[in-house]
């Protein structure tokens, strides 16, 4: 397994990389957003303070758009700016430009606008409880195995779980910075995203035939992204577009801290309920039904894709020989929810491993008995019918045990918490992730590739991928220059940029190196096979003429392939990966407080193209899921929501535990997806530990002081 | 307005800024050294940190007022010096960096704890490094970059 030095840490370090907030353009304007500060309601009458000229500011509203007020979406329900109504805190009203920062910003805040407030809904249970609530359509899998047979003595057992609302916190606040050129009738943006090509089409959609030409580029660096910035720069785009149109100036929004967290998309708040019948001898789960709903938040957007991710993980790492499983959305008053990497697995998976631990604890059967009596192994088959191709989940499972110690580890603390205060737990989940998009999703999207060979030998690799901090631009290259047999230094990732890039899809699905990477890696092939040379370098030297040379390929779906969006059955995923963690913590019952102390993975993502970027992948996931299971909640019961890193409390350096990650089968012929899975599993892995350490079954995120101590109340009521 | 005197990386400064205006804007907006980035603008972060007098401190908590004949370093200055030429080869070794936004500001306050020691103790980085958020690596090879930084510094030495 190589470790290349990544090629952007260079700018990096130096803090010579450009990200959004340091561009400028000459006569630019900064732009901002007035949005609603009540949760749901309509809008009474808007007054302008008397001490500002008008004049100096440009202002947009729903009257000013050529186009549609409509954010392209796979729901689009959600409009770029609100006009009567509001239906959440943070929507935007209203964009606003101005020479001058300050005053902008003070001119914004001493803007009043009259509300009549109607009810709203934050809290996940008032969203969640009543499925009389539910919106847009919803989702369902059914699934039975003949060959099994139906035995006696089940145990019957129902879970209902929560999870809450997860901040994406890329360090690096959201911006845009939109240049409009009336001459060749182009609107250029430049910006925080994942997704040039979606941000396109926003942009066309608000500025309708008012400009014909949209070219959408990243800006160098992205600070972070999650998933984030997949769907709000899509509105923030055409919003600071039109900005620009009207004024006919550059603007540049780059978004507060504080209003970044209070307006921006976030992870879907859930409730899953679990209803099992159990095999008591062997601890098989015979018959399951599990109930999945989303909190999607204002409006629908792309809620029905994280549904569809959700109900298709939902049965977890496990095979189940009867299982019905139902998706529903419901709305709530909060800005709608987003992409967050793992994209409705985490809370699917937090829910079927505590589920089993808990089913394990009532029927006497250890968390790992319950794992081997269920694993999905090589033949087996999942919900969608899918069935499986290899057996590296069972592999990953005992490598994990293997190096974590865990029987004896679990004996030991089982001994210790009889004699000592602090309790040690150690707790055990699975998890697997689908690449790329669902179903038919890379079928529909034809994913397209560019490279270029350049007479100087170098070349250069276009696609609409972005760097984000991933490492996909370093790894990207390696994949080209591995097959093409030059050096790394000739190869080149460009910046994503619509109008030279072609659509090789967004930046999701940990399909960035699966999909993209492998129809590079394709691509190279294929070229090599062509031209048929012994050193490129040398053969583009003798046939100067024949250079720059572009080459392209498309994705080409596996022709066995086939997925009934209808009844979620078939090939929902051609590849997943796999994981198997161990993780031990402390409980500290006079503060009510988890310490995680050490944590075990082992994975299987394929072949490792980058071990250094992939560890730093695994990190930096399990990391972001330690904070949704241990401290991040935006709405905690009883505070004011979240506008900060004060009260939004991130993981530093101090909750760091001690990890060890191995892969596996890291010499397979392809590189699966690695972004997401990380994120899969440390919560319902602390959760479990935090079972055996005290006995408590707790089924809502996150484990907090506060919740903890509720529930060691109620439990000795 | 006041007439500001300071070091800035080793070059006398002298500017005429409002006695409010903020380090980070001084660096960010007048002087145009972006390397030092806001990821927050309320002292949570870390993004923003710089030497003020050979400590980490928060540029965006910092008013130019209290700026006055300061001596202050960025990530800038690592053109010339060693320490910090030294953290950021060991970052770039590690593969402590992924999105970049943290690295600079962590890099600083890494500085500021090798001022310090060049043993410093896996708790004394972690203590050292608790202001910077970062929400892409895991903090994992952040630490390892600053350990073979002291321990590079510390053989030469
Ligand atoms: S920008 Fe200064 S601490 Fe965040
Ligand atoms: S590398 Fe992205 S925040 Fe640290």
């Amino acid at each position: 397994m190589k470790s290349e030095p990544r090629k952007d840490a260079l700018a990096k370090i130096t803090g010579k990389c450009r990200f959004l907030d340091d561009y400028s353009c000459e006569n630019m304007l900064h732009g901002y957003l007035l949005y609603a500060t009540i949760d749901c309601g309509k809008i009474v009458n808007i007054s302008f303070p008397n001490d500002y000229d008008l004049a100096e500011f440009t202002i947009v509203q729903t009257a000013d758009i050529p186009g549609e007020n409509i954010v392209p979406e796979p729901v689009s329900d959600q409009p770029f700016l609100a006009d009567k109504a509001v239906c959440h805190y943070g929507q935007v009203i209203m964009g606003i430009a101005h020479a001058d920062l300050q005053t902008l910003k003070k001119f914004i805040s001493a803007i009043e606008v009259e509300y009549e407030e109607e009810e709203a809904i934050i809290d996940v249970h008032s969203c969640l409880d009543d499925k009389a609530n539910q919106s847009g359509e919803c989702m369902h899998i059914s699934h039975t195995d003949r060959n099994k047979e139906k035995t006696d003595n089940l145990k019957h057992i129902e879970d209902v779980f929560y999870t809450q609302h997860q901040e994406q916190a890329y360090l690096e606040p959201q911006g845009m910075l939109a240049e409009y050129l009336p001459q060749s009738s182009t609107m250029k943006i430049t910006g925080t995203m994942q997704c040039p090509f979606f941000v396109k089409s926003a942009v066309q959609m608000i500025m309708g035939k008012a400009v014909k030409n949209v070219i959408v580029e990243t800006s160098e660096g992205i600070g972070g992204a999650f998933g984030g910035k997949e769907d709000f720069p899509n509105l923030l785009a055409g919003i600071t577009a039109l900005l620009a149109y009207k004024s006919q100036q550059p603007v540049k929004i780059v978004l507060e801290r504080s209003d970044d967290i209070l307006i921006t998309t976030k992870r879907h708040p859930s409730r899953v309920a679990i209803v099992s019948y159990t095999n008591m001898l062997t601890g098989k789960l015979q018959a399951v039904n599990i109930d999945y709903r989303l909190d999607a938040g204002a409006y629908l957007t792309l809620s029905p894709v994280v549904l569809a991710r959700g109900i298709l993980h939902a049965g977890g790492g496990y095979c189940l020989p009867r299982c019905e499983i139902s998706g529903y959305m419901h709305k709530s008053n909060t800005p709608p929810n987003g992409a967050f990497r793992g994209f409705g697995a985490p809370q699917a998976l937090f829910a079927i491993e505590a589920h089993l631990d808990n089913i394990g604890k009532i029927i006497g059967k250890s968390p790992l008995e319950m794992r081997l009596a269920n694993i999905l192994r090589l033949h087996d088959t999942m919900p969608s019918s899918q069935s499986m191709k290899e057996d590296h989940l069972y592999e990953c499972l005992q490598k994990v045990i293997e190096i974590s110690d865990y029987k004896n580890k679990r004996l030991e603390f089982e001994q210790y918490n009889q004699n000592n205060e602090i309790k040690k737990g150690i707790g055990l989940a699975l998890a697997l992730h689908g690449g790329g998009y669902t179903g038919n999703g890379e079928k529909v999207l034809q994913s397209k590739v560019k490279l270029r060979l350049e007479k100087n030998g170098e070349v250069q690799i276009f696609v609409a991928n972005v760097e984000m901090g991933q490492g996909a631009h370093t790894t990207l290259a390696q994949m080209v220059n591995e097959e093409l047999d030059i050096p790394l230094e000739k190869v080149n990732v460009q910046i994503p940029n619509t109008s030279l890039t072609p659509n090789s899809g967004p930046t999701v699905a940990s399909r960035t190196i699966y999909i993209v990477g492998t129809l590079l890696q394709k691509l190279a092939a294929q070229i090599k096979k062509e031209i048929n040379y012994e050193s490129l370098e040398e053969y583009i030297r003798q046939h100067q003429q024949l250079f720059p040379q572009e080459f392209e390929r498309s994705f080409i779906p596996d022709p066995e392939d086939s997925f009934d969006e209808k009844t979620n059955e078939g090939t929902a995923y051609h590849d997943f990966s796999w994981a198997a963690c161990v993780l031990e913590i402390e409980y500290d019952p006079l503060q009510y407080k988890i310490k995680v102390k050490k944590c075990w993975n082992v994975l299987d993502i394929g072949r490792v193209i980058n071990y250094n970027i992939a560890l730093g992948q695994v990190y930096g996931g399990i990391t972001q899921a330690l904070g949704w299971a241990l401290t991040e909640d935006i709405y905690k019961k009883g505070y004011p929501r979240s506008k900060g890193f004060t009260d939004y409390t991130l993981p530093t350096t101090e909750d760091m535990p001690e990890f060890q990650v191995e892969f596996i089968h890291t010499d397979s012929a392809i590189a699966k997806g690695l972004g997401e899975i990380p994120m899969d599993y440390p919560a319902p892995a602390v959760r479990n530990a935090f079972l055996q350490a005290t006995g408590i079954m707790i089924n809502d995120l996150p484990l907090s002081p506060e919740r903890i101590m509720k529930a060691i109340n109620r439990s000795t009521l | 307005m006041i007439e500001l005197k300071f070091t800035l990386n080793n070059q006398p400064q002298t500017l005429q800024v409002p006695a409010n205006m903020r380090l980070l804007e001084i660096l960010r907006d007048q002087l145009h050294l972006t390397g030092t980035k806001e990821g927050c603008s309320v002292g949570e972060c870390g993004a923003c940190t710089v030497l003020m007098n050979k400590k980490a401190v928060c540029s965006c908590l910092m008013l130019a007022c209290q700026v006055q004949n300061a001596e202050i370093e960025t990530i800038e200055y690592a053109a010339e010096d060693e320490m910090l030429k030294t953290l950021q080869d060991s970052f770039l070794k590690t593969g402590a960096v992924q999105c970049g936004f943290c690295t600079p500001g962590m890099i600083m306050s890494a500085k500021a704890l090798l001022l310090q020691t060049l043993q410093p103790s896996n708790d004394q980085i972690k203590k050292a490094l608790e202001g910077n958020l970062c929400r892409c690596t895991g903090y994992v090879q952040i630490i390892e970059a600053v350990q073979l930084a002291a321990k590079t510094l510390a053989e030469r030495a």
